[in-house]
């Protein structure tokens, strides 16, 4: 009975959404309760990481292949808690930016249920289950996407829509191969398919690279990328949180699951799939950052660092050797807190001024120097200069490039950190060394309520570069088990 | 037994009560018979289902005749599964209809619409029974005009229009099957179907192309009454006009008779054995794939709602086919599956369709922006409905997807597995935009007051029933896909 409590962090978010989406409370009322149910979904979590680490739960079993099943590996604390740290910071940030955006409520219930949605693929522990939550987390997180209601923000909806309905379906594919092949979908460090017979490496590796792109899809790899760029019409927070944090990082943890729960490091080596796959990453890798060199909005062209960044991930994960993995892993978490702070700092900007270009932010350093601090912080933590987060990962993930003995990964990363450089740090500059064309030089940061988590969010990102070693230490043990 | 003769009494039922219909004048009367007659119906379906597990298969002599001489029902799970679906959706829609049925037809006709559905529901359940070819289509004309008969009762242009197009086009449909029987006839002298399969099995060698003909004019009769892909010209017209309950009963149900009786005639009368000899299979298969695909793209570029979800029908009807053409245990286990989930979810998706014209006045989908707001329950009644087409797990409509794509697998057509997932993709292509246009958008919205066209609870009812079958079916798959393959056995 006790691993009915798996469902509970699950359960409870929906739970959550569904008395604000019906109360309506009044408005203090609401943000209190959406942080209290935040904060308790946290406690859930620790609780379950702490106090039963492995178990499981099957749901409901309707047949072999239809089995909601959850179970509670390293991996997923892995991804939990970073997901459930990071939400409460941005519910609360939610709170004052979303009064300018309107519909608080339908924000509110639709933004909690996402969060149990994100815990379930978490928490999946097979295949369908993932696939299931998947499909579910495009559905849930579709009406914050459009939560403006305009004419743009429909259109971007569709194509978010369009774009993930047809990598789930590539998914479903790949699944229904694997599945014909093995009768089993459940993950199992190492992988599942150790007794296949070598006569049918053809459709593994079919199914393999129609997955990985399937879920590459939500995981913005280039050329499935477009509709990221077109979904920060959103309202800052969901841009933040699902972009950075939630739907891109889903599509990477899902890619970790069926590279080494499902398939493994052996088989797909043996399949020669990664080749081809590599070249599509290092293109995203690359591609990205060029284009957001482009970009005068500057949501735009954090969206497309956000895909250059999201292909260091994908390329820790297909380069299979641990290093790289690791590097991965650690990259999973470091993206997600420095580009969730960065895109609160952008939203606190324009939520104070209305500015959104950067050739409108001129001296604006000066206004709001808190807030254009932690930018700057997090920028040079995203390129990566030591000792700051952003250098762990890229470093191993360097090493993992060495040890396949191709120095052109290392190369690629650095070229990709110039880059980073180049299209964030004119930003600073801007920010802190111009002069704006109407000086006022009035401190106005934004409300507490959104600088407090920009200023615990950075101090997050500091913390982890100053002593990567906690976290470095248990994102080996997860590669170990792996490789 | 007496439950032995249930089969039978549940058809005359139908019968017996249509015919006092036109004598009562109260229409209130007239709904209470024709819905207590389902239920009875529905019961009667459930004891014998009860019976058959417990002891088999049966054969029923209609009075007492012995089988090549008299006619006989044979009774057995698909059967008795087909007879409680089909009095089950029909309770529903019938249900559903009590509140509504005057907005669309006059009411000095409600007691003849009624009838026309009762006699409708017992033919088809004739067709379901019955043993033997010419009975059978005996049963199908009779269904033929009573389907007509309720598409035209609204009286309006475009009805009688399409009431026209859909009789002739069934009635060429019910010529072919009948000359297909004679052809049957002539080589076996018989038209009880477990005879005609003895006799084929002995001398099919000898007259090949005879019963490559015979095949062909049971398909394409067959297939124009359900809908198979290119011949289904007459149904988006007949199912978009008729009055809603029509629509319901004539998508979820009618198709579904005909069709159960081309995989008997298949299956039992010709024999897996012989059908292999010849491609008709195939040429199944392929025109499976086309409705699948084309019937998604049609549906795609209508402007009525109700003419989107006809054309979405005639993609799910590819489905069947599909399942058919593949010639595999599985293929013919799916097949009878989908006619259930699809059963399910198309009557619900034309009932919410129907509350939803009636309670805006508006048919076409740029009219219906915004609709979620003034009728939330219905529109989500509806979505709920629509992602069962779509494919998300848990729903009939996925494990049917995910079953015929192992399937095809298992035959060795790895590559139709991309077939079945375009075509998903495209009913999401269509199916989404109507709740998405309906809850969101600002635009939309605007003006729009909330629940102010909202049904109450009590007319809500059988559609949520009918949802939660829906859910049910696709959660408890594994036992009815075991109760359907103790039935082929």
């Amino acid at each position: 009975m006790k691993n009915l409590l798996i469902i509970l962090p699950i359960l409870f978010p929906f739970l959550a959404a569904i008395t604000i989406a019906v109360a309506k409370f009044q408005e203090k009322k609401r943000n209190v309760f959406a942080a209290v149910s935040v904060i308790l979904n946290l406690v859930f979590v620790v609780y379950l990481s702490h106090h039963m680490p492995g178990g499981k739960l099957h749901l409901l079993k309707i047949n072999e292949f239809l089995d909601i099943y959850f179970k509670i590996d390293k991996l997923s604390i892995f991804f939990s808690s970073l997901v459930s740290i990071l939400w409460v910071f941005t519910t609360i940030y939610s709170m004052e930016y979303m009064k300018h955006e309107g519909k608080e409520d339908r924000f509110f219930s639709y933004f909690i249920a996402t969060l149990g949605i994100t815990l379930g693929i978490a928490f999946s522990g097979n295949l369908i289950t993932l696939y299931l939550f998947y499909e579910f987390l495009t559905l849930a997180t579709f009406p914050l996407v459009i939560h403006s209601g305009s004419k743009e923000a429909l259109e971007s909806g569709k194509k978010y829509l369009i774009y993930s309905f047809g990598g789930a379906t590539l998914v479903l594919f790949g699944m229904i191969i694997l599945f014909s092949l093995t009768n089993n979908l459940t993950f199992v460090p190492k992988g599942i398919l150790n007794n296949v017979s070598d006569s049918n490496i053809y459709l593994i590796s079919l199914s393999y690279l129609v997955m990985f792109i399937g879920f590459g899809v939500k995981a913005a790899l280039v050329p499935f990328h477009a509709w990221l760029p077109q979904a920060m019409v959103a309202p800052t927070p969901v841009s933040s949180l699902l972009h950075a944090v939630a739907v891109v990082k889903s599509g990477a943890f899902a890619l970790i699951r069926i590279t080494y729960y499902i398939f493994g490091a052996e088989v797909i080596r043996k399949t020669h799939s990664a080749g081809y796959l590599t070249v599509l990453i290092v293109i995203s890798i690359l591609m990205g950052s060029f284009l957001a060199l482009h970009q005068e909005n500057l949501k735009k062209r954090l969206a497309y660092s956000t895909i250059s960044q999201l292909g260091y991930i994908l390329l820790g994960i297909i380069l299979l050797n641990e290093s790289s993995l690791v590097g991965g892993m650690l990259h999973l978490i470091n993206h997600a807190v420095i580009k969730i702070t960065l895109f609160f700092c952008t939203g606190a900007i324009m939520y104070t001024t209305g500015k959104t270009e950067i050739g409108q932010i001129a001296g604006i350093g000066r206004q709001m120097p808190i807030t254009m601090w932690c930018f700057t912080i997090s920028s040079i933590s995203l390129i990566g200069i030591p000792p700051t987060n952003g250098f762990v990962s890229k470093w191993n993930l360097a090493l993992g490039g060495l040890i396949d003995g191709k120095a052109v990964f290392p190369a690629i990363l650095l070229l990709s950190a110039l880059l980073t450089a180049m299209y964030l740090l004119p930003v600073i500059t801007e920010a802190f060394f111009k002069k704006g064309d109407n000086v006022i030089l009035l401190k106005k940061e934004a409300p507490k309520k959104m600088v407090i988590p920009i200023v615990c969010i950075t101090m997050i990102t500091v913390l982890l570069g100053l002593f990567p070693n906690p976290i470095l230490v248990f994102v080996r043990e997860i590669a170990n088990e792996l490789i | 037994m007496l439950i032995d003769s249930f089969p039978l009494l549940t058809v005359l039922l139908l019968f017996i009560t249509a015919s006092i219909m036109p004598l009562l004048k109260k229409s209130n009367l007239v709904k209470g018979i024709c819905i207590i007659s389902f239920i009875v119906s529905f019961v009667m379906y459930l004891a014998t289902l009860n019976r058959v597990l417990k002891t088999g298969d049966y054969f029923y002599r209609v009075g007492h005749f012995n089988a090549p001489f008299g006619i006989e029902f044979h009774v057995g799970t698909v059967e008795c599964i087909m007879g409680i679906l089909f009095t089950f959706v029909a309770i529903m829609v019938i249900w559903n209809s009590i509140y509504n049925i005057h907005f669309d037809i006059r009411e000095d006709k409600i007691p003849l619409y009624y009838l026309l559905v009762n006699i409708l529901i017992a033919s088809l359940l004739g067709i379901v029974f019955s043993n033997d070819m010419f009975n059978v289509f005996v049963f199908i004309e009779i269904g033929n005009l009573a389907s007509c008969g309720i598409v035209v009762v609204k009286d309006k242009k475009e009805n009688i229009k399409a009431g026209m197009k859909y009789l002739i086009m069934s009635c060429l449909g019910s010529g072919l099957v009948l000359m297909g029987i004679a052809f049957l006839y002539s080589i076996t002298g018989h038209l009880n179907m477990t005879y005609i399969h003895n006799e084929l099995v002995k001398n099919y060698i000898h007259y090949p192309r005879t019963i490559l003909i015979t095949l062909g004019l049971f398909t394409v009769g067959l297939g124009v009454k359900s809908a198979m892909f290119p011949l289904h010209t007459w149904l988006p017209d007949a199912h978009s006009n008729a009055p809603t309950t029509s629509s319901a009963i004539l998508s979820s149900l009618v198709l579904k008779g005909y069709i159960l009786f081309l995989i008997k005639v298949l299956y039992r009368v010709f024999g897996i054995e012989i059908i292999r000899n010849f491609p008709i299979l195939n040429i199944i298969l392929v025109l499976g794939c086309l409705g699948m695909i084309l019937g998604s793209i049609f549906a795609i570029f209508q402007k009525n709602l109700k003419r989107v979800i006809a054309y979405s029908t005639v993609a799910q009807m590819g489905y069947i086919f599909f399942a058919i053409g593949l010639g595999t245990e599985l293929g013919i286990i799916m097949s009878i599956f989908h006619i259930i989930g699809h059963a399910v979810t198309k009557a619900a998706l034309f009932l919410c369709t129907g509350a939803i014209i009636q309670g805006t006045g508006h048919k076409n989908l740029d009219e219906l922006k915004g609709v979620g707001k003034e009728m939330p329950y219905t529109l989500g009644l509806f979505f709920i409905a629509s992602l069962s087409m779509i494919g998300i797990p848990l729903l009939p409509g996925f494990v049917s997807k995910w079953y015929l794509a192992l399937g095809s697998i298992e035959a060795n057509k790895t590559l139709l597995i991309a077939v079945i997932l375009a075509s998903s993709l495209l009913n999401a292509v269509y199916y989404f935009p109507v709740s998405i246009n309906g809850f969101f958008g600002e635009e939309n919205l605007r003006g729009k007051i909330y629940k102010s066209k909202s049904k109450s609870l009590k007319e809500l009812l059988p559609i949520i029933i009918l949802v939660i079958a829906m859910i049910y079916i696709g959660i408890d798959s594994q036992s009815i896909i075991n109760l359907i393959k103790t039935g082929l056995v």
